[in-house]
Order: C-alpha cells, then sequence, then structure tokens
C-alpha cells in the first residue's frame, strides 16, 4: 500500500433548482448560464474543462478532475483528487439566483478516501465538510440529514452522504423532468485486474492526442460496450487515468480510472428509470464488474421514491455470478430526498 | 466570406453558396454546428478561432442550428458542437463534442491528405 498517490475516491455534488417561471428560455434553465461564468466556478475548485458535449436535455463536460452535468434545473459535480468540491456551491447558488432560480435541494455523497491525510479542509473529516455545507445553504432547506452508512467489511469502506431539501414536494416534482421513478447509482471499485489496469496508461511517443488515446482506452477496455448506444466524451490523460461521458437521451453515465497498484481505483455512475425496462441496473453492474474485475466494489443506489427490496437482493445475485460475494447491505431514508440502498462486495479470487 | 475566420452562415442559400465557393476552391471546409444557447460551443469557440487564424487554406463555417433548421436535420445533428469536415462537397470526417486537441489533429489529417 502507497504512503501517498492519486485519490481515486469522488466528492459528489448535485444541486436541485426551481424557478417560478419554467418554461421561459425554453426550458433550457441552467443551461443558459454562461460558459464563462461555469468556467470561474470550476477555476475556484481547481478544475479545467478538458471536452464538453450537450444534447436536447442536458450539457455534459469531462473536467481535469472528473465530470459536470448542466440539466436545466439541476447541476451534478463529481470531482476527484484534492479538489475543494465544496467552495462551488456558493458561487453557484448565486448565479442561479441570478437567473431567477432558488435552491431546493443539495445533495453530497462520497465513499472512503484512500488517502485521508491528504485531503484539504473541510474535507479533513465527514463532520467538518457537514459543517461547511450547511454554512453555505438557505434556511428554507429545513429537511437535512446527514449519514454515514457502513459496512462490515471495515470502517474504511463507508458510504456518506449529506441531503438537505425544501419540503415543498409540488414544487420539487414540478421542477424534476425524470419522474420520482428515476434512480442514480454510484460504484466505487478498488484493486482492479492489472490487466485492465495497464490500458490505462499512455504508451510513450504514441502521437496521439489524449481525445484519441481516451477512444483506444473505451474500445480496448470493454468500456464501449457497457452503453453501446450513448454519444461518449472520452479522454486518456498522461502518463494515465482515464475518464469518460456518456450521453443517452436525457440519461448520462460517466466512468472515471485511476490505474496504479496500491491505489487503484474506478468509478461508473448512471442514471436510470426503474420502471423503464431498458434501464436494467443489475445487467449494467455486471458489465462494469466484468470490465474491470475489481477486489472490492461498492453500490450506492438512491432514488426519490422507495426501492423495492428485488432491486437489491436482484443486485447481489448478479454480481455472486460474477464471483463478487456481497459482504453488507444497509438502506437509509434521507427526508424529501429519498432512499439510499448501499451495498459491498469483495471478489471471492482475491 | 473570409479568410482567416470563422463565417456564420444564416440562410440556406448562403450556406449552399459556401458549400459551392469551398468546392470550387478545392480546400477543406470545416461546418461548426453550433447554437448561441450551448455552452459547450462557447467552451470551444475561442480555439475554434485562433485554428480559423492559422489555417487560412481551410474555410471554417458556423452554422446555427435554430436558423437552419433544416441543414442540422439533413446532417443528423443530434448534439452539439458538431464539426462536419467536407472535401469537393463530400463528408470526409466529423467530431462530435467540444474535443480541442480531435478537432485540430482531424483538419491536419485532411489537410495532409490532399
Amino acid at each position: 500500500m502507497a504512503v501517498s498517490g492519486f485519490e481515486g475516491f469522488e466528492k459528489r455534488l448535485e444541486l436541485h433548482f426551481f424557478g417560478d417561471d419554467p418554461v421561459r428560455d425554453n426550458n433550457m434553465g441552467l443551461r443558459l448560464l454562461e460558459f464563462e461564468s461555469l468556467d470561474e466556478v470550476l477555476h475556484a475548485v481547481q478544475c479545467t474543462v478538458v471536452s464538453a458535449l450537450g444534447n436536447q436535455y442536458l450539457d455534459a463536460y469531462v473536467l481535469s478532475e472528473s465530470s459536470l452535468f448542466v440539466y436545466p434545473t439541476k447541476i451534478i459535480i463529481k470531482t476527484c483528487g484534492t479538489t475543494q468540491l465544496l467552495k462551488s456551491i456558493r458561487p453557484l447558488v448565486r448565479l442561479a439566483n441570478l437567473m431567477g432560480f432558488d435552491l431546493v435541494g443539495c445533495k453530497y455523497t462520497r465513499g472512503s478516501f484512500i488517502f485521508p491525510l491528504s485531503q484539504p479542509f473541510p474535507h479533513t473529516s465527514f463532520k467538518e465538510e457537514v459543517i461547511y455545507i450547511e454554512n453555505c445553504l438557505p434556511a428554507c432547506l429545513a429537511y437535512r440529514k446527514a449519514s454515514i452508512m457502513l459496512s462490515k467489511l471495515s470502517p474504511s469502506h463507508a458510504w456518506h452522504v449529506f441531503t438537505a431539501s425544501d419540503h415543498d414536494d409540488h414544487r420539487l416534482s414540478a421542477l424534476d423532468c425524470l419522474s420520482s421513478s428515476s434512480y442514480t447509482v454510484e460504484v466505487c471499485m478498488t484493486e482492479l485486474d492489472r490487466t485492465l489496469a495497464n490500458k490505462i496508461f499512455r504508451r510513450p511517443g504514441d502521437g496521439k492526442s489524449g481525445d484519441a488515446a481516451g477512444r483506444e482506452m473505451t474500445e480496448i477496455t470493454g468500456i464501449g460496450g457497457i452503453n453501446p448506444n450513448a454519444l461518449i466524451c472520452d479522454f486518456a490523460f498522461d502518463p494515465c487515468g482515464y475518464s469518460m461521458n456518456g450521453m443517452h437521451g436525457d440519461k448520462y453515465s460517466t466512468i472515471h480510472v485511476t490505474p496504479e497498484e496500491g491505489y487503484s481505483y474506478a468509478s461508473f455512475e448512471c442514471v436510470g428509470s426503474m420502471y423503464n425496462r431498458e434501464d436494467d441496473v443489475v445487467e449494467v453492474l455486471k458489465k462494469v464488474a466484468q470490465v474491470f474485475r475489481p477486489g472490492a466494489m461498492s453500490v450506492a443506489i438512491s432514488c426519490r421514491s422507495s426501492i423495492p427490496r428485488d432491486v437489491w437482493t436482484r443486485v447481489t445475485n448478479g454480481l455472486e455470478t460474477l464471483g463478487l460475494t456481497c459482504r453488507s447491505c444497509t438502506m437509509d431514508y434521507f427526508p424529501a430526498a429519498g432512499t439510499i440502498v448501499f451495498q459491498t462486495f469483495t471478489s471471492r479470487g482475491k | 466570406m473570409a479568410e482567416g475566420q470563422v463565417n456564420g452562415c444564416h440562410t440556406v442559400e448562403a450556406w449552399s453558396d459556401q458549400l459551392q465557393k469551398a468546392n470550387d476552391a478545392k480546400k477543406l471546409m470545416v461546418v461548426d454546428f453550433t447554437a448561441s444557447w450551448c455552452a459547450p460551443c462557447r467552451f470551444i469557440a475561442p480555439f475554434l478561432a485562433e485554428l480559423a487564424k492559422k489555417l487560412p487554406d481551410v474555410i471554417f463555417v458556423k452554422v446555427d442550428v435554430d436558423e437552419l433548421k433544416s441543414v442540422a436535420a439533413d446532417w443528423a445533428v443530434e448534439a452539439m458542437p458538431t464539426f462536419m469536415l467536407l472535401k469537393e462537397g463530400k463528408i470526409v470526417d466529423k467530431v462530435v463534442g467540444a474535443k480541442k486537441d480531435e478537432l485540430q489533429q482531424t483538419i491536419a489529417k485532411h489537410l495532409a491528405s490532399a
């Protein structure tokens, strides 16, 4: 185990807004935020835009340290390394306010850092993070909860969640273009298969751009097969590392890989609809596990409404067929924000 | 149509005109499908302008998908920005997304194979 290395585990922030006139601006909402303003916020968080793509529903940005997604009334930022993600809350809320949008929901999630001592304040502890976030939020977000979802694996594999909501359900359902049955899956994998990990290193003198090398990695790793219908923006970092955003209609997916031995890490995140047969979360998770063959894997599924028991039992059974044993399964409910199921798995072969 | 800059196309006639001129001059043409509200397009706009300055032998054209809906539909533009590369009236390549290095290398590849 290295003394210190690149921190793959991300911090993720999801901000929900409500504007009193959603039809104005062709329902584009926050997508009309000036790119220059977004760039300034990212600068404050110490990341830059690597590539960008927009379709009818959302704008997706690959960043130097992960990803940013902008929907008309929702912003999702996910950053790794030692970035100070929470510094983006105040400027984003201010920019949204200038456009006539109020913050009505905030969700912060992360796993457990591999190198917790390398993190800057307030990421030195979950408690500090929560205090910091709370200081950035308007008082009307009255329904708040901070929770550390533990796993029997070890205290170093926990899922940290903070949610804050304005409890006006009317407004929430009006602004959310995805129905309340939509879910988000956040997967964290460590101890990656070494053959796979070695594909995430640039070959010296290959003469390729980061974009071209990224596309090659998408193909040779099998990442491209996880959702073959998605429009992909991929990038390979020098000397190693990989990021991609996938876009398919109103849904995004995103993968980030830190391949170095001793602290290898890969994340996968996507959204889907609970009752849409095409979005089979189990099939997607199996494909992801088959690509990365991790030694340990955690899966957090969040949904605005409740999560049926059969979802997590099918996840357990599905991953079991790939040699991944379920070590823990916990569920927690967050007022006016929804349910989260957190499961951890380890590979029997390691 | 000016060299060294990105030319905006606001009508179907102007569009057909640009296509013809590029075809006659046997120059590589890069079409940027964009929109005024597209933030990802604004990310790459300065870089595109720089490229246009550096490559006067390439014709750079900007098409707003709202202004020229029929053209965007004909060319099946699903996401933005989309860059189409044309030679002698035919699409030789495309880049989907604001990807600076890929755009630069793709243009260089088709310039070299003139």
